[in-house]
């Protein structure tokens, strides 16, 4: 008995007790998004280089706190995170280099951080997905559906990055206290979900008339039930409007390398835009490289006039939603 | 006074340290902005955090002692019919994490959230800690002094209060100390259950604005807490052992009239408790498209090795701490079993940062290996071994080691070859224990484990990352029915002491 309690730590011991130090050719990522999501893409790129990557798989404030704490003596080489705050926060540490130039400017300026401490890979479109048996007119604005007719009729995810990133935005562009308004409005309006999945699914189901989400939670369902079988629709606000935010997951560079390098390369390049815009879903950020089929381009998305390094102040949005009692 | 085995001091002490680690990082974090931290203090949001928090911790501890007792007392006292179904009923919700039975009611009821919500999740995840435990102290109950009371005329109440109550108080504070820790150390339940309570602002803090002096401000005052909590706890069990053991023979209390309106009580709590969240773990498991069943096996295997290593390893130190401090009993064992209590109410998140911070700048030979993973595994789960551990180790007479030691045994002889045997049984009961609440645990598995180890657990967080709840069913489940299987043991474990009672 007692042998075999010993031979258990030993095997579990064993097992695990690989990888401590880098290699020469191997790459440590932290990743905050997930292994569906990023899996296909490292082990494609570790095909085409050679380069051995290890992924460590977390949330992306986790591993931004953990990133912190970790100080210079991390052993990460690149941080892949799910948005700009988490890489806000780091960059603020003063734990990212500078991304190199030729690679900086593969992207679109605002979609990256402008003191060039990370760039950013892909972007998620904030829409509106509603049935239309249901809502026969489009809300214009974010701010239409304060009116009491969407009473009981619209979702939002309140405890989600995106959602919280879209108050921010609405922060930024009118002021705490008409946004805190908009919040206490959908505290009357508003049906809670945990998750952008779970408000689709309510939608889908006929549960519910509309809700906030990303866009690439349609696309991924149609992918997997046919496009004709969706019951709902996706929509835009008005121009400009806060709802219409592009939030985007972006990549900064812990410890610089040719390896970091390389990878980084490889996320902008062709397949690695191509894999984001067909596997995900979301929007490609290089230029060239259009999005799937039935997306609006990019460039054709009314989207609020917002520099998302101004993203990173989420305690007061975050002090606003709560104060209007929505977590 | 004798001298202590010096493995038992060198381990506890070890032990001990090892659960200032994490108050030793908050401090440093404190320091570095001590008036911020301040600032964060005295904001009304942390008075309302304070009542939010300590309203939770003291009505679920009541609750789930309310609870605990009566299924343990129906269970084990009475004449009820099928006992053994409904302990079994009353020991399943330690199997389920309770961010699963709030999700599980959720999935039902899309409106259950705020206090209310949070109070009953937690009571019913919380309640079988005080059932196993008062289960145990009631079949050593002083049957005899209980029907010296009946036949003087008392009713079953005041015989219940008089003479079970005082005999059963040190378990059942014992254990509603882990309930209240456990409580105020709650995350994930409480968040889907959009609660605010101290945890959450830390875990706010940490997320929101990655502000780590304030996170550390706020899980100080936790740590004050707990002290809080301790000390009511030593204060008013009564003495651990001076209860008096059993004698009289057992006899069941005929329920009468009351036998329908308590198994109508019982059969809504297993079906709360436990029947509602499995239920709807299995309706959204029979819908899943396409599993990966290879894939579960190995998941199951690494979170079996895992949690077993683990619990072997916090069974040592708990035996160790438990020798040391009951049988050898000095200053210093009394601050050393103290000490491994203080950072059971810190969320897992902040001993994960703690271990974070001196893992990757002092220790980078075990970052991220298994072996830092372990070690956060003892900090945080210590305590939930060391009562189990501790009580059989206690009860057994002192006379029984003299006389092996008068036989010529050494005193480490007299140790292993008397005393332990007798324990044995407590101390795989705490291993059980340490094991199963290891499988549950999410938040440090996710921020400590090696890059290459996935457990049921991370695989459920990321099943609920990317999809909807419906695609982590299966994970839930098959969590669920490994961590049944200690729970089932320890609950084994007490029906067994009732057949040799009986």
């Amino acid at each position: 008995m007692r042998f075999r309690s010993a031979l258990a730590v030993f095997v579990v011991s064993g097992l695990f007790l690989t990888g401590c130090s880098a290699e020469d050719d191997s790459l440590l990522v932290y990743s905050g998004r997930s292994e569906a999501l990023i899996g296909p893409l490292v082990e494609q790129f570790e095909q085409a280089s050679g380069i051995d990557v290890e992924v460590r798989y977390a949330g992306s404030a986790e591993l931004a706190a953990q990133l912190l704490e970790e100080g210079t003596n991390s052993p990460a080489d690149i941080f892949l995170a799910q948005d700009a705050g988490a890489l806000g926060a780091a960059a603020k540490a003063g734990l990212l280099t500078a991304i190199p130039d030729e690679i900086f400017e593969l992207v679109p300026a605002e979609y990256s951080a402008a003191d060039k401490s990370w760039v950013g890979v892909s972007g998620r479109a904030r829409v509106l997905v509603y049935d239309p048996a249901e809502v026969s007119e489009l809300p214009v604005s974010i701010f239409d559906l304060e009116a009491a007719s969407w009473k009981g009729r619209i979702g939002i995810a309140p405890t989600n990055a995106s959602f919280q990133a879209f108050v921010t935005a609405m922060r930024v562009i009118h002021g705490d206290e008409r946004t805190l308004e908009w919040l206490e409005a959908m505290r009357e309006n508003a049906v809670i979900y945990e998750k952008n999945g779970a408000i689709l699914e309510a939608v889908e189901s006929k549960q519910l008339a509309a809700g906030l989400i990303n866009h690439y939670y349609w696309y991924a369902r149609a992918m997997d039930v046919g496009q004709a079988q969706m019951n709902s629709r996706l929509a835009q606000f008005g121009a400009a409007d806060a709802g219409n935010l592009v939030n985007v997951a972006g990549v900064g560079i812990l410890r610089a390398s040719e390896n970091a390098s390389e990878f980084l390369s490889y996320l902008l390049s062709e397949s690695g835009q191509r894999y984001f815009a067909e596997e995900t879903r979301e929007y490609p950020l290089v230029g060239g490289i259009s999005p799937a089929d039935e997306l609006v381009p990019l460039s054709e998305l009314q989207t609020p006039e917002i520099d998302l390094s101004d993203l990173d102040t989420l305690e007061r949005t975050l002090e606003l939603i709560r104060q209007a009692g929505l977590i | 006074m004798q001298r202590p085995p010096i493995a038992a001091a060198v381990l506890g002490i070890a032990a001990a340290l090892a659960s200032l680690l994490p108050i030793g990082y908050l401090l440093l974090r404190l320091a570095e902005g001590f008036e911020a931290a301040l600032a964060e203090l005295v904001r009304t949001r942390t008075l309302e955090l304070l009542l939010n928090t300590a309203g939770l911790t003291l009505s679920v501890s009541l609750t789930a002692l309310a609870l605990g007792i009566l299924q343990a007392w129906l269970t084990v006292r009475t004449n009820l019919p099928l006992a053994p179904v409904f302990a079994v009923l009353a020991t399943l919700p330690l199997a389920i994490p309770s961010y699963v039975l709030a999700l599980g009611y959720l999935s039902i009821f899309p409106w259950f959230s705020g206090f209310w919500a949070a109070w009953l999740t937690l009571s019913l995840a919380t309640a079988p800690y005080v059932f196993l435990a008062v289960s145990a102290a009631l079949i050593s109950s002083n049957f005899a002094a209980e029907e010296v009371a009946r036949s003087l005329g008392k009713n079953r109440l005041q015989v219940f209060w008089s003479v079970s109550w005082p005999h059963i108080r040190p378990a059942a504070f014992a254990s509603g100390l882990l309930v209240a820790l456990y409580t105020l150390s709650e995350f994930g339940a409480i968040a889907l259950l959009r609660f605010d309570t101290f945890t959450r602002a830390i875990y706010n803090a940490y997320r929101g604005s990655f502000d780590r002096t304030s996170a550390a401000a706020l899980a100080l005052v936790l740590v004050a807490l707990t002290l809080i909590v301790i000390f009511f706890e030593r204060r008013y069990r009564g003495d651990r052992w001076s209860a008096p053991s059993s004698s009289g023979r057992r006899r069941l209390i005929d329920l009468g009239g009351l036998k329908l309106p308590s198994l109508m009580a019982l059969s809504v709590l297993g079906l709360a408790g436990a029947g509602l969240p499995i239920v709807s773990l299995i309706g959204w498991s029979l819908n899943q498209r396409a599993f990966d069943l290879l894939r579960l096996g190995e998941l199951v295997v690494s979170s079996l090795l895992v949690a077993l290593a683990a619990g072997l390893i916090i069974g040592i130190f708990a035996l160790a701490i438990s020798v040391w401090n009951l049988r050898f009993q000095s200053r210093l064992s009394g601050v050393v079993d103290l000490t491994a209590w203080t950072a059971h109410a810190l969320p897992a998140v902040v001993v994960a940062l703690a271990l974070v911070f001196f893992g990757a700048n002092l220790l980078p030979g075990i970052y991220q290996t298994i072996w830092l993973l372990l070690l956060a595994y003892l900090i945080l789960f210590l305590p939930n071994a060391l009562g189990l551990v501790g009580t059989p180790i206690a009860l057994v007479p002192r006379s029984i080691e003299e006389v092996a030691r008068s036989q010529g045994l050494s005193k480490n002889a007299a140790l292993g070859r008397v005393v332990l045997p007798i324990a044995a049984p407590g101390i795989i009961a705490g291993i059980a224990l340490a094991s199963l609440t290891v499988l549950k645990e999410l938040p440090a598995t996710l921020l400590l484990r090696p890059n290459e180890l996935d457990t049921l657990a991370t695989e459920l967080w990321q099943a609920t990352e990317v999809l909807a709840y419906s695609q982590a069913a299966p994970y839930a489940l098959a969590l669920i029915i490994i961590a049944g299987v200690p729970a089932l043991f320890l609950n084994a474990q007490a029906r067994r002491l009732i057949s040799e009672v009986s």
